[in-house]
Parts: structure tokens; sequence; C-alpha cells
């Protein structure tokens, strides 16, 4: 059975513990980085970060926001990076077919500059990144090591305040749901992002424009070669034009 | 804390002041989110939004150092619309006792102060008592000296036209929270407060906290499940470390240090071991003897005995009028007073007010030893920027200490969990845990003194010592030991048995214990700090004691001054979060604040059993700086004129002085916004540790200051800029994030902008920035000697050229 | 595979609605070339306590033939119920952080470097200093006479690091010695 996450942001303090979970489980080293003027460090992925919490904040009617986004890959339950890199490098990314994990393998570094752009181009998330030094792509592999040996991925384990959930699929969707519904009292323009195509679905309580660019996948298709997530989402336009 | 961690739960209302709980503490909001999804209003109080703030309903910012007036209005609003738990405050606390009639109030100062030596006597705050030397009570709460009618008055000054204007909030924000809190006046509503350094770090903290816990006796939500007063603390051990009084001021377990007002073990138990001629009051100090006593049996063992009074001689008396506290004790090092001495993981260097001082002081020493994982700021003070090392004189010894993980041991958590933890595996290199390098140095120390003798070597030569150090041995000597066979009650000891709990310990020299809070986490059953037994029954369970985990001081008890939280007769206000209760002639759930039955049985007792007269205390006579908190800025304020009273800042607050030390004066122009200080959830303290592991610098690289977009457009800086900021201590570089997080405030009349900085980036991590304290004061509270960090005066600007980061 | 991206796009795209997840392009094959040995098998599992705030988060050590692997929140402590913040999660890191001293360092007066010593050297040196200083600055009575037995110019500024049992034996040598400047963060 499938598995999924639901990371619900309403309860995210942002603490990062994730963040450092995940690089301490997967040994990553430190990235050099610098104050920029925000909380949030290192700017984006890297190939020794998988996960990433963004920040955000907004003050509106004088009220503020400041809204914290778990970044990480979405595990697509169909993801277009797999297509992609399938089309040039077989085996260079893999579907687990126990839990859905969509896992980069040792043969991404087969791929070219070009064709890693390509993946990465595909994904609507902009989730994977390419080691310069070594070819290999890079992005969360859902601590599949742990999952196997059942035990919870480091993120989810870590969390503080029961923001990152983790269970079989359609548990998670069910949580989601329920969690929504009661999320929404006090935060009407509460919702779930993607949930019908992603093995991580996010709950965030503002418009999506709040958080960042890739938050959500784009509703309108990108300039340039339609990706199929964004195929996808032309598929299901009745309900997705409704959301952001 | 008076609760545990999880009881936060059970709170209905959460007011987060003096705390960023989320970050600081993040565990804690697993459970301040799980009261609030059981319906719990969070409330953030606080000048910075932050992601506390972002999780709680609701946010109120506030000026730094106005927590007074912010809870003195909270406290006349209850009083005003009558919102207080009548039976609770009657019964429990002091409200009805009559006060002398010596005791005054006028222009911000009570009666008995005088200027020259910026103290209290304190004589007139004291009760009326009858012929049978019992305390006076009007139970009517009408008596114009009873406290309840002197509270009133008090606090009648604080308006909330005049409370807005001082602290900035809104009067609407001052409506919401004092409404939201005051609502848990009932017995089945309770308010939780959750406080740490914000509440400390001011030259009032001590009454900051006395206020807050003042409003939780007449709101009735002290010993309740949910309620309390919960000092988040903020360090591993410093519960701990505190029980164990690491401190200048106590010895272990919250006796007071000899001083030479006390020369003999007699007078000092005479002056410390207060009486009360109340059968209803357990006055639990009383016991006091019994503790010292076995304190210094532990310490000196055959050698302590009766005749010598236990070797109380042996230990050294300070001066009543003399500061010890870090403070004081750089400021003597700085003036060349102290010669050599240890640091044990501290980096004074970073995170002591006013370092530029500090830093200078450790070159005055003939020798230092410093115990640490790293090479941090504090024991590379003789290499650090701007000094030569030839210059420098001292003998430096580095010790390698061990980490948690490669050692045994217990620490105490903000709950009192007393736990065990284990060594994982042999510490790296050759490093050590401190306790062992303590039992080296003193061994050492000793075999010279058998040698060769010395200065008074009796204490040396009569101090139990240990051929090495052992967790495990001592563990049992902080519970304490019979030092005889002995018959205590109805129970026959033998010598060498653990003591079972304290109420087992003696003033006969028949027991010991390094700590007599812990007595009972050692005894006959072995070590209980190592248990992990989930088991509780549902009572227990409903508000998640988990009474069988680890072991809690004291006796275990999970809720302190939980028969606070029955009525007369033990029934619980509470019923759906009963924390004790009297059921068929016996106490069950927690266990209660002594045996003894209900209140109102003849042979019942008063809830606060810590307390001579064992009631709370609204009217508190023992501290330092008046019996009610009242409202005066802090050392370095922006504003002029203090609308409660003549004196602008506490008359007592502690102030180090010298050729370094400089204090803004009110209102000063070159330093128009306040400067807060604080820490962050990716680096701990003074960093040593955390900015050495690379994935929490990686997450927070360097030294930054929050301010508001209105003061970066005044100032024109922009999101990124490096900025200077600056004191009349010193300058400090930072990176300017400019964000809607903080707010212009309007006080008296005008903006005010106050801006926030860590304090925990310091030179020997290259290119991070280095230590925010060079801006703060060396002032403190005069009860705590805790320095103002809070609150001082600065001024910003962009910086023409950047030495200190790296860009 | 001479695929072009937007032909592939059309390929995958064409009938999607009606196409299950499997013929979606899941991978029948389990993911078995993608390494997943656990790595911390086989390792015995130690309790320890968070070193940093007061939350005091059980942590459980993974250590295997005596060194120490990886660490993660203790699931069994009711307060924590597992989770760390980012502090409390990096507790591997902190240990094993190439930053750590491992031997004892000295640095004589005047000299611009450390240089490594044994422990004995350290200890020695330090307790000669401990009873130089004190015989020299021991008082015994005060200026209006009274016994004070204290020594005023030796400081100790303990630590909250220290756990329980170090505090106990730190107090007792300080009071025998007769330190009267000592304190710890508890002031801060």
């Amino acid at each position: 059975m499938p598995k999924a996450f639901f990371i619900d942001t309403s309860r995210c303090t942002a603490c990062r513990g994730c963040q450092v979970a995940c690089k301490e489980w997967h040994e990553h080293r430190a990235v050099p980085t610098l104050q920029r003027g925000t909380h949030q460090n290192p700017p984006d992925f890297t190939p020794f970060n998988y996960k990433i919490v963004r920040f955000n904040e907004h003050k509106i009617d004088g009220k503020i926001k400041w809204l914290f986004f778990p970044d990480q890959c979405r595990h697509c339950t169909s993801p277009p990076c797999k297509d992609a890199a399938d089309a040039y490098v077989p085996g260079a990314i893999v579907q687990d077919e126990a839990t859905g994990a969509v896992l980069y393998t040792d043969k991404t570094k087969q791929l070219t500059i070009d064709q890693a752009q390509e993946v990465r181009d595909v994904c609507p998330y902009a989730i994977p990144v390419r080691d310069e030094t070594t070819g290999a792509l890079s992005k969360c592999d859902w601590c599949i090591d742990r999952q196997r040996a059942g035990m919870k991925p480091a993120c989810v384990k870590t969390c503080c305040t029961g923001s990152m959930n983790i269970g079989e699929r359609a548990d998670m969707l069910a949580l989601a749901h329920k969690t929504l519904a009661k999320v929404k009292e006090k935060h009407p323009q509460a919702q779930l992002l993607d949930e019908d195509y992603l093995g991580v679905i996010y709950l965030i309580t503002e418009p999506r424009n709040l958080y960042y660019e890739y938050a959500e996948r784009p509703v309108r298709p990108a300039p340039g070669p339609m990706t199929r997530q964004a195929f996808l989402a032309m598929l299901t336009r009745p309900v997705t034009s409704m959301r952001g | 804390m008076t609760q545990h961690w999880i009881d936060i739960k059970n709170a209905d209302v959460v007011l987060i002041m003096g705390s960023n709980a989320a970050e600081h503490h993040p565990i804690s909001f697993k459970w301040v989110l799980a009261a609030k999804d059981a319906g719990a209003t969070v409330i953030h109080v606080d000048p910075k939004f932050s992601r506390t703030s972002a999780r709680s309903d609701f946010h109120v910012p506030l000026r730094s150092g106005t927590d007074i007036a912010f809870l003195g209005g909270m406290l006349k609003y209850i009083l005003e619309k009558d919102l207080y738990f009548k039976e609770y405050v009657t019964e429990y606390t002091n409200a009805s006792f009559i006060v002398s009639e010596g005791f005054t109030f006028k222009d911000g100062l009570f009666s008995g102060f005088d200027p020259a030596t910026k103290t209290y006597d304190r004589k007139t705050w004291t009760f009326d008592k009858d012929a049978n030397g019992l305390v006076v009570r009007d139970k009517t709460l009408q008596h114009p000296r009873s406290v309840y009618q002197l509270l009133k008055k008090h606090y009648s000054r604080y308006d909330i036209d005049t409370v807005s204007s001082i602290t900035g909030v809104s009067k609407d924000n001052l409506l919401k929270v004092w409404d939201t809190v005051a609502a848990t006046g009932k017995p089945t509503k309770v308010a939780t407060m959750m406080y740490a350094l914000g509440w400390t770090q001011h030259t009032v903290g001590v009454q900051n906290i006395r206020l807050a816990a003042m409003i939780q006796l007449l709101l009735g939500n002290i010993g309740m499940a949910g309620g309390g007063i919960n000092a988040m603390r903020g360090e591993p051990n410093v519960q701990g470390s505190t029980d164990h009084a690491l401190l200048y001021d106590a010895l272990p377990g919250y006796h007071p240090v000899p001083t030479t007002a006390w020369p003999t073990l007699a007078e000092y138990l005479k002056a410390n071991t207060p009486v009360t001629k109340d059968p209803k009051s357990v006055n639990w100090w009383q016991n006091r003897p019994k503790y010292v006593t076995s304190l210094l049996k532990g310490w000196f063992g055959d050698a302590a005995t009766a005749e010598n009074e236990y070797g109380y001689e042996w230990l050294p008396k300070i001066e009543p009028n003399v500061e010890y506290a870090s403070l004081f004790m750089f400021d003597k090092m700085y003036k060349g007073k102290i010669k050599g001495g240890f640091i044990y993981g501290h980096n004074p260097c970073m995170s002591m007010p006013n370092t530029h001082k500090i830093r200078k002081a450790l070159t005055n020493l003939d020798w230092f030893v410093i115990g640490e994982a790293h090479e941090t700021e504090t024991a590379a003070f003789w290499r650090q920027p701007g000094f030569d090392p030839k210059n420098v004189k001292t003998e430096v010894f580095l010790l390698p200490s061990c980490q948690r993980g490669e050692k045994d041991g217990t620490t105490s958590n903000s709950g009192r969990w007393h736990m065990w933890h284990y060594k994982g595996y042999e510490p790296m290199g050759v490093s050590k845990p401190m306790g062992w390098m303590v039992v080296e140095i003193m061994k050492r120390v000793k075999a010279l003194y058998a040698k060769e003798g010395g200065a008074f070597p009796a204490p040396i030569q009569n101090v139990e010592w240990y051929e090495q150090y052992d967790a495990d041995l001592m563990a049992k000597k902080i519970n304490g030991q019979f030092t005889r066979d002995v018959t205590v009650g109805d129970k026959q000891y033998k010598k060498g048995d653990q003591v079972p709990a304290f109420p087992m310990l003696t003033a006969d020299g028949a027991t010991s214990s390094l700590c007599w809070v812990y007595a009972g986490s050692y005894g006959a059953a072995g070590n209980l700090t190592k248990r992990r037994d989930h088991t509780q029954t549902p009572m227990q369970a409903k508000i998640g004691l988990f009474p069988n985990y680890s072991w809690a001081w004291p006796v275990n008890r999970r809720i302190i001054y939980n028969r606070a939280s029955v009525d007369v007769n033990g029934k619980p206000y509470y019923p759906a979060k009963a924390v004790i209760a009297w059921e068929e002639g016996k106490w069950v759930g927690d266990v209660p604040d002594g045996p003894a039955p209900p209140m109102a049985d003849p042979k019942g007792v008063y809830p606060f059993i810590m307390h001579t007269e064992g009631h709370g205390q609204l009217f508190g006579p023992g501290r330092m700086d008046g019996p009610f908190p009242e409202h005066y800025e802090p050392a370095e304020t922006p504003i002029t004129v203090n609308p409660f009273s003549k004196q602008m800042s506490n008359p007592c607050m502690k102030v180090a002085e010298s050729d370094i030390d400089a204090l803004a004066k009110n209102g000063d122009p070159r330093f128009p916004i306040v400067l807060t200080t604080y820490s962050m959830t990716e680096h701990w303290c003074g960093g040593g540790d955390t900015r050495n592991t690379p994935a929490l610098l990686e997450a927070e690289p360097q030294l930054y200051v929050e301010i508001s977009q209105e003061l970066a457009k005044e100032k024109g800086v922009k999101n990124g800029d490096v900025v200077i900021i600056e004191t009349l201590r010193g300058k400090v570089e930072a990176v300017a994030m400019v964000t809607v997080r903080m707010t212009p405030l309007q006080v008296q009349g005008k903006t005010l902008h106050l801006i926030g900085m860590p304090f925990c980036f310091g030179w020997t991590t290259p290119g991070c920035g280095d230590a925010t304290n060079r801006l703060t004061v060396s002032v403190a509270d005069p009860n705590t000697r805790i320095p103002e960090y809070k609150a001082c005066l600065c001024n910003l600007r962009k910086a023409d050229k950047v030495t200190e980061l790296q860009r | 595979m001479g695929i072009s991206r937007r032909g592939f796009m059309k390929l995958t795209g064409a009938g999607l609605a009606c196409l299950g997840l499997k013929d979606l392009g899941l991978d029948p094959r389990p993911a078995a070339a993608y390494a997943t040995t656990l790595r911390i098998e086989g390792a015995k599992e130690f309790q320890s306590t968070c070193p940093f705030c007061s939350c005091g988060c059980s942590i459980l050590m993974f250590v295997k033939d005596g060194k120490f692997l990886s660490s993660e929140g203790d699931p069994d402590y009711p307060v924590s119920e597992g989770a760390l913040c980012p502090k409390g999660a990096a507790f591997h890191s902190m240990h094993v952080s190439h930053h750590r001293i491992l031997k004892p360092k000295y640095r004589a007066p005047g000299s611009d470097k450390w240089e490594e010593k044994d422990w004995d050297f350290v200890l020695d040196r330090i307790a000669r200093r401990v009873k130089e200083t004190r015989d020299r600055d021991f008082i015994e009575k005060n200026e209006k006479g009274q016994t004070v037995n204290r020594v005023e110019s030796i400081f100790h500024l303990g630590t909250s690091q220290m756990d329980n049992e170090e505090c106990a034996v730190t107090h007792q040598m300080l009071r025998s010695l007769g330190v009267v400047h000592l304190d710890h963060q508890a002031r801060i």
C-alpha cells in the first residue's frame, strides 16, 4: 500500500527539527550560508538539504501572518521527473512499489547536465538539485531505509508538534480532510495542496500565493513545454481553479 | 515550574509572557497545541512577533520592561470586576491578613527605605498578631489594612489609560488579554502562565513573576492542573544545578549561605528556621535543621559531630552587605581583586552583560581553569581581537570536557523530573566528565595539604572525598544515607542504608544527604530516576501525571501546592481535571503536599506548606524591593516621566560601577531605541556548542538584528544590509532583518522603536559576528542579581564598512 | 531512447484519465537498486538526555562497536514522545563535532599558543595554584574580628551543563576550600 505524509502547517512552529534531523540521518555535511535578512537558511534545496523550512511573512489589514512551509519532495503518485529521466537513463529514477517513494539512484549521474535540468524543469515543485561535483541528482528519499525497517522518516519522527504525519495514503487523506474541516473554523481559507496526486499532502491556512512560488503546482500551464503535472492540472481545472 | 511540561495541556487559557516558548522550549508547544486542540485560548504577550505568536490565538506587543504595568492593570481589572475566586482567595491566600499599621507606600517607595544603602528595612512589612501569636484575619476582606484592601488601593493607580500609554499596548489589546485571563477566576476554568528570561532579565524581574503569581492566586489557578506559574528553565540542568546551589547565596537545598551574622550553627538555624504558632500551618522550613545537619554530615562524614556543630565553622561566611554574584565577581576581577579560578561549561565572554568588561577582567587573572568541550570565546580570551597575548600574563588550563552522551548521571527538567542518562561510549579523546575533573583536582589539593599543611587546613582535611568520580555513588549520597543504626518513627534502619525520603532525615547526625529535596530518589527500592514506567491510574492519566516515570522532587509530587486544588473538604474544585481528592479517608491522585486530611478536618492543614503562615502570599514580605510589585522603568529608559510615581527605576536595583560601565540618562536623545536580546531555537546560550555543530550554524549562520519596516525606512536600511548598533557601552555589527514582526509602539503619545538581537554569535566562529552583550548594562534585580538583558537604550545606523561579518 | 521531451509528454499524457496507478509508471520491481541497509542496524541503544533546554528530552543513542552512529528522540519519554527540536536533533553531530577539545591544553603566561599536555601535568599544576592562592589569601577573620574562614581571590563560575552528581561534588569542594565567589547560569 502506498504511503503518504500529511503535513499540517497550521501546527508547524518552524523549529526546523525536521530540517536538521534530515541532515543528521543522511549524514549530510553543512553548506556555507549567510544571513540575508531572513530566518530561512539555506535559501533553497542543495544536494545536502532534502528538507528546508520556508518562512514567509505578511502584514494584511494590520494582521501579521508568519507562514511556515516545511518543504520537500512531494513523492508524486505519478512522478513526472521519473518519466523525464526514463527517457534518457532508465533506472535513474525509480518508484518503490511498497511505499510509492520516488527514489533517485546513482544512475542519475549518467544524465547530462541538460537532461538533469530537464528533470528539474518538469518538477512542478522545483525540488531536484544536481550535485555539480558528482553529477548526481538528489532530493528527499522519504527515508526509505527507515521506512523499510519499520521506522518513521527522520523528519516525521522529530516533529515537535505533530505537523508531520505518515501513514497509509488512504488514512492520511482521511486525516487531511478531517483536519481541514477543523482548521477551516479558524482559517476559512485553509486548503489542501494537490492532495490527489501527491504522496506528501500539505495543509495550508492562507492563500497559496502567500507562501512561495512552488508551494502548489502552477494552475496555469507554465510557458514552454507543458509538464505532465500541468497537464493533470488542466484535466482537473474545475476543482483547482477554485483554489488560491 | 509548579507544574510539569505535560500539564500545560490541561489549561483553558495559556498566557505566554516573558517567553518565546515555541522557539526556546520547542517541545513545550506539543502541549500548548494540545491545550489549543482541546479549546484553550493561547495568548502571547511579547515585544516581538515570533514563532510562538504565529501559533497563538493572538499576539500582543508591549514595550520591554513594562510587564508590571500590564499585569498591574490586569489585577485591578480582576478586583474591580469582581472576577477573583472568592473562596480560594479567602481561605488559601493571605488576602484576609491584617498588615501592620506602620506599613506605607508613598511616591513609589514602601516604608523602611534607606536611600544611603538603597535597601529596605522590612520591619513594617508584617502582619498583626493576636494574643496567641496568630495572624489577625478579616475574612470579610473589608478591614482597611487587610491585604485585599491594600492590594486594591495599590493597583487603583493602574488604570487602563495609564497602562496603555506606558506599555504601548492598545486598550483593545489590553482588554482582550485581561478578559481572557480573568475569565479563569472560576473553579472550573484554569489558566497557566509560561515565562522565562523575558521576565527574569529585568531590574524588576522577581516582581514581574510575583505579580503573575499573585494574579494566579486571585484566580485560584495555583495547585490546579493546567494552572500554576511556570518558569521554563533555560538550560539543560539549571533546575538541578540550582537545587545543588552552584550559587554564592545558597547551600544545596535552598538554605541561605552562612554569613558573619551567624557565626555558629545554632545561630544560623535559629535565624533561618521559621516558627509559627498556628497549628494548621505545616511551616515546612521548620525542618531546616534536619536538612542542614544532614548536608554537613554528607560533606564531612565522621569528622562532623554534634560537638563541632557538624563542621559548620569550616564553612566560609560571607559579609551580609557585600555583593558576590557573577556580575560583581567580574567587577572585582576587573578591578584586580580576584586572582584565579574556574569556569566550567559557561561562556561569560558572550553571555554576561558588557562583555568588554568581562573580556578585560579575565586578563587580570594569574591563573584560569576552564572545563569545556570547545575553545570558546572565554577559553580563548587571551587571544581575543584587540589583545596581544604577550601582554596577558594569565596561565590558562583548558580541560576537555566530554559530552552528555559520554557520561552517566542525572539532570532535572523544568518540571523537576529527575532523570538518569547513560554513558553510550567512551568519551572522545581523553575528554572527561566535569565531575571527574573536580574530584581529581580536589584529590590533589588534599594531598598537598596533607603533605605540606597550609592555611586553615581543617575543612580540606576533613571533607569526605572520593577515590574517583562515580555518578551512582554521588546519586546515593545526594539521596542520603543513615550514618548509624537508628530508629526513626517506628522503623529501624542500619548504618549505610539509603534514606527512604526526607521526612526521615534527622538533625542529630544520624543521617546524611547532599540535597534534601532529592531524598527519596534513591531509597531501598533503588534508583528511581531510571524508571520508565507509564503506568497511571485513570485519574492520573486524565491529567497526564506519569507518576511512575522517573522521579520528581519533592517526594515524587508532580504538581506543587496541589492541596489548593481542592476545597476545604478535599473535594476537587475542577472535578474533570482533579489533581488530588480526599476519598474514603485518603488522598488519591498526585502525591499531596503532606498526608494531613483536608483543611476543614481538625487535623487538616493550610495548602501553602512552604510559607510560614501556610497561605499564598498576595502580600509578599520576603522580597528586597517591596511586598507588592510596582512599576519602575528599566535602568535605561526612553521615557522621562514614570506615571505611577516619582521613582523612575527600581530603588533597590544592583549596579556594578566601573570606568567602563555607563548608563544613558532617561530619554537620552542619542539613544532613542530600545534594544532587547534573546536566544534562538537553533543556538544555545553563548553558542559554544551549537556554532560548532554544522547543521545548526547552517540554519542560523550570523548575527542579525530584527527591526521594523518603519524604523528601517527612517534609517535608510534595507533588508540584509549590515548595520551598526550602538549603546553607551559599545558597538556591534549585525545583519538587518527588516520585518513586519517588529511593531513600533505608541508610548506616551510618541512613536517608540524596539529592536531585538540574539547573543550567541562570537568571534571564534569566523565571520559570524561578535558578542551582542558588548551593548548591555551591568545592572541587576536586587533579589536575584540577574542582569537586565531585556531592555537598554541604543541607536542604529547603516554600516559604512563591515569588519565582523562575512559578506 | 530517441524520444523527444515533447513527444514523451504527449505519449504519457494520452488517455491519462483511464489509466491506473500502476500504468502511470510505477516500477513494478522494488527499488532494490537503491541503497537500503539501515545504517544503525545491529547498534546498541543507550538512553541519554538532551543537553540543551530544560524540556529534558530523552534521546536514544545508537552505538556500534564503541562508535556513536546516530541519535534520535526517545518515544518513551512522555514529554517529547520521540520528538526533538533542531538542537536535540543535532545531538550526534554535536558529540562528534570537529571542533571539540580532545586533550588538555595549556597556555603559559604571555604565550601565543596552546600546548597539549597530559592530565597529570594540568591537574597537578592546578592543585598547586589553588593551594598557593588559597594559602596566600585565606582570611580567617574579617576587619571586625568575626570568623569568616574564606578565600575571596578564587572564583568559580559553574554550569547548568553539569549533572546533579557533578554539581554535588563541585559544591562540596568549593565550600571546603572556602570559596565565596561562586555562581552559575541561574544568574543569567
